[in-house]
């Protein structure tokens, strides 16, 4: 930072009205400055003609539907067959369980509550009791994959398979059946009464 | 002409009372966005009173900063500058008193209204009609005043300051009485004239240049007059204030739909938006190099004097807002910060750097000239400097950090890209936590040292004696000696004439297609290159013409407002004229029942679309959360728009069915009991108030004159739709063991809550409103 005023150049144009003792200078634009409106410019010819001109460019739908279904397809492809027998194992695999867990603990207990008990817990909660033998809409591990990923949207439980996609899913069927034993009895509920 | 000199006295009481306001005013301001600040960390800070809560209280943030703080600074230095800069007194103290207290009762209305929640759910235009037509009656005092001085001015030439003042005059004015016609429907409520995507469009063109009119050219007009004052040195270039001045009022006005960007906005609007605001950039840094440079060779002084510290600081920040600005509209840039806390560093780079910073230099500059006494402290001034600079730093780094965390965590996927990886809104929110603590901090820090500004300024004033700059003129100086213009000679010279004919063919190339878009990009390259010539050969003559339109206001005003017309008319009056409901995508909307749209104005007047957007973008990251992107047909029939422009909550366009009733009333008495971490406040009032049924006949048969294909139903069938689709919501949640009579507002909200989302198919009919 110079310590002293400079003085001005003496090429240095200065326009010969004042305002208020305001002067002006009537120096050239820099170059840099110049370049820059321009190419800005020329980018806007560029840009305009790629995308609205002649349409080379895919439009924002055009893109996000191409890239959705490429997801489809994939994760049509990495689907495994599951049956209930390797969710059972599964259920038994402790890096699996620990992984459906923290699934479970970030989406799953605002209704289910942290202890799965749900309504039998605290009949303010939304979702039910998970590790009684009571299930409501089938209790074989490939039918709660199929609740998870699916929902049942009358009685509230969203569908999950497009936010948490399989992997997560299928860690959560093998985390709610650890609290269960392969082979005890599933008693399925009485078809709902509309208002208690 | 005789010798004989006459004093003229200057009316400084109507700037140092502006000056005072604007202080004042300001600490409210900053007050109330420290709490809001804060209530993102604590949500127990809404105290779950309504009239504190954040939808509530964030516009009268917004309201009091903009349109107090900012907008009294702005008449302060425009009144003091323009009787200086002109050599005559301001024409009316009437006028001058009427534009001051009634710019004050705008500003307590405001106050009051807002937290009582009367808003027409648009950002920046949320005050209720009444008021509107106040603000418009107050503006038109104002260019009364300040065009009648121009006619009885001394000086004859006009400088730069008031070119931008002028722009700001008549801007304003075109774009507030565009994005505020509405329809009452009651002495305080109003729905707006257009709807969904037209909306959208001109809410934003006003949003945008309200930040392009309201706070930047008229202080920009305040920096060409006082920096090079405090400076004591000439402005930098004449030529630049010439080109960066029309370049910038020109395109401000084309950028507004960046705020729309990958929205179900129609593509050309986005390319538009984007590519003229990457075109902004250079006429931006116009006046931020004719800042910085005119403080060539009085930098020494900046270790001294706080008004060039503050000065050259706001500068600074006002060339990194627009060069950040600029950046965040390439549409791959704004995919990433859109909806996040980016868009807010960016904005407070823009108002606490620049505006605020240009407010406490001239405030600093004005104390001691308007009231004759050195300044209190000028230690605490420079104090003033480093605590904001300081706050200003924590703030922006902050809301950078936080914005791109999010950002990266919302868009972030896994498993090849087929998973998010953060499924949960509020994983990602708990998260920037730490940063949007670090915010508040920054802000009570820029708070702290603008209650130093109004400490400094109450202990110079008081005792301290008013006094009013005067300056000596011939008795009998003529006020005004233009060299009349014709309106011929307005238009036809070579550089207007020139810039009609490239936008008029530069138009025909982007919207003519075919042949007609080939002959405009020919034309347009040979109109440049002509100009470009006669430039070289005749330069001269262009510089003769803009001196002699310098000493005529009146054609000056007219192509000022001719610049800034071009833009807005070619993107809204398309949009306007195709945008109804036989001309959509593959989607329309179904109206809203009785009862939906009671929760609905319910869910505007909480201010919810401030923290939850109801627009799913044309991105894979929006798609996988919330569900298949929006289309603009789905909200054809939104008076307002509800798009919103931050998520502090996750989207909402397709949350209709997607919980059960009993989640949405657990969720609106306490968000935590269903979704754990949540930050968003409680609204135990919506359980007991009893919903206002009886407006609903006025509103509806308003919706109608809109365009709402409501039939012509009495309040009678109203009244009967109302309470069957309320009690089946009520027996609902009986049933899943929540007991609430089905008169409450609760009852409304669910109802609209349930329906977003909701369409029918139609044929597609045009796909895409493209311009005629």
């Amino acid at each position: 930072m110079p310590t002293k005023p400079l003085t001005p150049q003496p090429e240095d144009p200065i326009r010969p009205h004042t305002f208020d003792g305001i002067q002006e200078y009537d120096k050239r634009l820099p170059n840099w400055w110049l370049v820059t409106l321009f190419a800005t410019i020329v980018f806007w010819v560029g840009y305009w003609t790629y995308y609205q001109w002649f349409h080379i460019g895919a439009n924002g739908p055009q893109r996000v539907e191409l890239a959705m279904s490429k997801i489809e397809a994939a994760r049509l492809a990495a689907n495994p067959t599951l049956d209930d027998a390797s969710f059972w194992k599964m259920s038994r695999n402790p890096e699996l369980v620990e992984a459906g867990r923290a699934t479970f603990n970030a989406t799953c207990v605002a209704c289910h509550l942290a202890s799965l008990r749900g309504k039998d817990e605290n009949p303010a909660a939304i979702g039910p009791n998970l590790i009684d033998q009571v299930w409501i809409h089938g209790g074989n591990p490939t039918d709660v994959y199929h609740t998870i990923t699916s929902g049942v949207l009358v009685k509230g439980m969203p569908a999950w398979g497009p936010v948490l996609g399989p992997r997560k899913i299928t860690e959560l069927v093998a985390y709610v059946f650890s609290f269960h034993k392969e082979g005890e009895p599933i008693i399925q509920a009485p078809p709902d009464p509309v208002v208690k | 002409m005789s010798d004989k000199k006459i004093t003229i006295e200057f009316n400084d009481g109507i700037v140092r009372k502006f000056l005072v306001a604007s202080v004042i005013w300001g600490i409210v301001g900053m007050l109330v966005g420290v709490l809001i600040a804060a209530q993102l960390n604590f949500w127990q800070l809404n105290f779950a009173t309504p009239w504190l809560t954040w939808g509530r209280i964030r516009p009268l943030h917004t309201n009091a900063v903009i349109f107090a703080l900012v907008g009294n600074m702005m008449f302060a230095g425009v009144y003091y500058s323009t009787q200086r800069l002109v050599r005559a007194r301001l024409a009316s103290n009437f006028l001058s008193n009427l534009h001051f207290w009634g710019w004050q009762l705008i500003i307590v209305s405001a106050a009051v209204t807002l937290p009582l929640g009367l808003t027409r759910g648009k950002e920046y235009a949320e005050l209720i009609w009444p008021i509107n037509i106040a603000v418009t009656l107050i503006w038109v005092v104002f260019a009364v005043n300040f065009f009648w001085t121009l006619a009885i001015r001394r000086e004859r030439s006009l400088y730069v300051a008031l070119w931008f003042y002028i722009a700001t005059i008549v801007t304003v004015a075109m774009l507030y009485i565009v994005n505020h016609l509405s329809i009452p429907t009651s002495f305080t409520h109003s729905y707006p004239l257009f709807g969904g995507v037209q909306d959208a469009l001109v809410q934003w063109w006003y949003g945008h240049n309200a930040v392009a009119f309201f706070l930047t050219t008229p202080i920009l007009g305040i920096m060409y007059y006082f920096l090079p004052k405090a400076a004591e040195r000439p402005v930098y270039s004449y030529r630049l204030s010439v080109v960066h001045f029309w370049s910038l009022v020109f395109v401000y006005i084309w950028a507004g739909p960046h705020h729309l960007l990958n929205t179900a906005l129609p593509g050309w609007l986005q390319s538009l938006g984007m590519t003229f605001s990457l075109m902004l950039w250079a006429p931006s840094w116009g006046g931020m190099l004719n800042g910085l440079l005119t403080l060539r060779g009085a930098w020494h002084k900046l270790r001294t004097d706080p008004v060039l510290k503050f000065f050259a600081a706001a500068v600074t920040f006002y060339g990194m807002a627009t060069f950040e600005g600029p950046l965040l509209s390439i549409k791959s840039v704004n995919a990433l910060a859109h909806y996040t806390d980016w868009i807010i560093g960016h904005v407070h780079v823009g108002t606490l750097g620049w505006n605020g910073f240009m407010a406490a230099g001239m405030t600093y500059w004005l104390i001691p000239r308007l009231w004759n006494k050195p300044l209190y402290s000028t230690a605490m001034a420079n104090l003033h400097f480093w605590i904001g600079t300081v706050g200003i730093l924590l703030y922006v780094a902050a809301m950078w950090t936080s914005g791109i965390t999010q950002g990266l965590m919302l868009n972030a996927t896994t498993e090849h890209g087929t998973v998010l990886a953060y499924p949960n809104f509020v994983d990602t929110v708990n998260v920037i936590r730490p940063m949007m603590l670090m915010r508040g901090i920054g802000g009570a820090l820029y708070l702290a040292g603008w209650l130093m500004l109004a400490f400094n300024m109450w202990k110079t004033v008081r005792g301290a004696e008013p006094v009013n700059g005067t300056i000596e003129v011939f008795e009998d100086e003529p006020l005004v000696a233009d060299e009349k213009i014709t309106l011929v000679g307005t238009f036809l010279n070579p550089p207007v004439a020139f810039s009609i004919l490239g936008v008029g063919f530069a138009s025909a190339w982007m919207f003519g297609g075919d042949f007609v878009s080939i002959a405009g990009l020919t034309g347009l390259a040979i109109c440049v290159a002509l100009a470009y010539i006669h430039f070289e050969s005749r330069g001269k003559k262009w510089a003769d013409w803009y001196d002699r339109l310098l000493v005529n206001s009146a054609p000056f005003t007219i192509l000022t407002l001719l610049a800034v017309v071009a833009g807005g008319l070619i993107q809204i009056i398309p949009t306007v004229a195709a945008n109804n409901a036989a001309n959509v995508e593959d989607r329309r909307q179904i109206p809203y029942t009785p009862l939906e749209l009671a929760g609905r104005d319910i869910y505007i007047r909480e201010g919810c679309y401030l923290c939850h957007s109801q627009m799913i973008r044309t991105l894979v990251p929006d798609v996988l959360r919330y569900g298949d992107y929006s289309r603009l047909g789905e909200s054809i029939y939104d008076h307002p728009f509800q798009w919103g422009s931050k998520r502090n909550g996750p989207d909402l366009a397709r949350v209709g069915g997607k919980y059960p009733n009993v989640w949405h009333l657990r969720h609106m008495e306490n968000p935590r009991s269903v979704s754990t971490g949540s930050i968003m406040p409680t609204y135990p009032w919506l359980l007991t108030n009893v919903l206002d049924e009886a407006s609903l006949t006025s509103k509806i048969s308003v919706q109608r004159i809109l365009g709402v294909p409501y039939p012509n139903w009495t309040p009678e069938q109203i009244a009967t739709r109302v309470d069957e689709q309320a009690k089946g919501i009520a027996l609902d949640l009986r049933s899943a063991g929540a007991y609430v009579d089905s008169d409450r507002e609760i009852i409304a909200v669910i109802a609209y809550l349930q329906k977003l989302g909701q369409f029918e198919k139609v044929a597609p009919q045009r796909t895409v409103i493209a311009p005629p």
